[in-house]
């Protein structure tokens, strides 16, 4: 099975000191490795203003991570972690590789329609070719 | 509400005057317009997507910033009509929403 390429934010109650939020973050990783997952991106957001309230909270400490895995049962694992995690408050885990690879997919047809038509393109580069016999005269002269 | 509404018009607004042709004006002589005589006739300005003016091939549901202004201030999504979003990229703006609205980086409803 191809790779899959998952996002995971989760938010911490907003107390929590830091060396806690890596603790999280270091089982995250483990369990991960563990199930054959490997993380791509560990990125700490910080304190942020939630848009509502949770767990009657206004404040939480957002953590962003992307991992990639070739089966599915890895989310399962690491979102029971989240769960039963104490300074979790919220997780979501979002598959993106759909996604991105429609992306990538719509760029390329973008660049190959702006190769078969290089209208363009040919105006500029009819100044382009202008300054190079400016350049042998100058190096003539 | 209607202040939601209000910023959206100012966006589209530099682009509206070359988009339709008849520059003046009084009793905007289209085509269609002798039946309705009398009434007065809106130059409509065109919405252009933003999403494809800036050419974007996804749109990120992180960003909470771009997404903010397609939401009303009750958070409600904005329909096409009054954004000018396309098809395509309304449909991937829900989803992106509806994500942001997840993680609790967009409100599902006003609070009180």
């Amino acid at each position: 099975m191809e790779e899959r390429q998952y996002d995971l934010i989760f938010i911490c109650r907003p107390d929590t000191p830091e060396t806690d939020i890596d603790k999280v973050i270091a089982t995250l990783e483990h369990t991960a490795t563990e199930k054959g997952a490997k993380i791509e991106k560990a990125e700490k957001w910080g304190r942020k203003r939630m848009a509502y309230r949770v767990q009657k909270l206004r404040e939480g400490y957002y953590v962003y991570m992307v991992f990639k895995s070739t089966h599915g049962e890895v989310v399962k694992e690491l979102e029971r972690r989240l769960k039963v995690s104490d300074p979790v408050m919220k997780y979501l885990t979002v598959r993106l590789d759909e996604e991105l690879k429609r992306q990538d997919k719509l760029k390329r047809h973008r660049e190959r329609r702006a190769a078969r038509r290089p209208r363009k393109a040919a105006p500029a580069s009819t100044p382009a070719p202008t300054p190079a016999p400016a350049g042998e005269q100058a190096a003539i002269t | 509400m209607a202040d939601e509404r209000a910023p959206q018009q100012h966006n589209s607004a530099p682009s509206g005057p070359s988009g339709p042709s008849s520059g003046p004006r009084p009793q905007g002589g289209r085509p269609g317009g002798p039946a309705k005589r009398g009434k007065r006739n809106f130059v409509r300005k065109k919405k252009v997507c933003r999403f494809c003016v800036d050419k974007s091939d996804y749109i990120d549901y992180k960003k909470a910033e771009i997404l903010a202004p397609f939401i009303q201030d009750r958070g409600k999504i904005l329909p096409r009509r009054m954004t000018g979003t396309c098809a395509r990229h309304q449909r991937w703006l829900t989803v992106a929403i509806k994500r942001a609205q997840n993680i609790a980086l967009l409100p599902f409803a006003a609070e009180l």
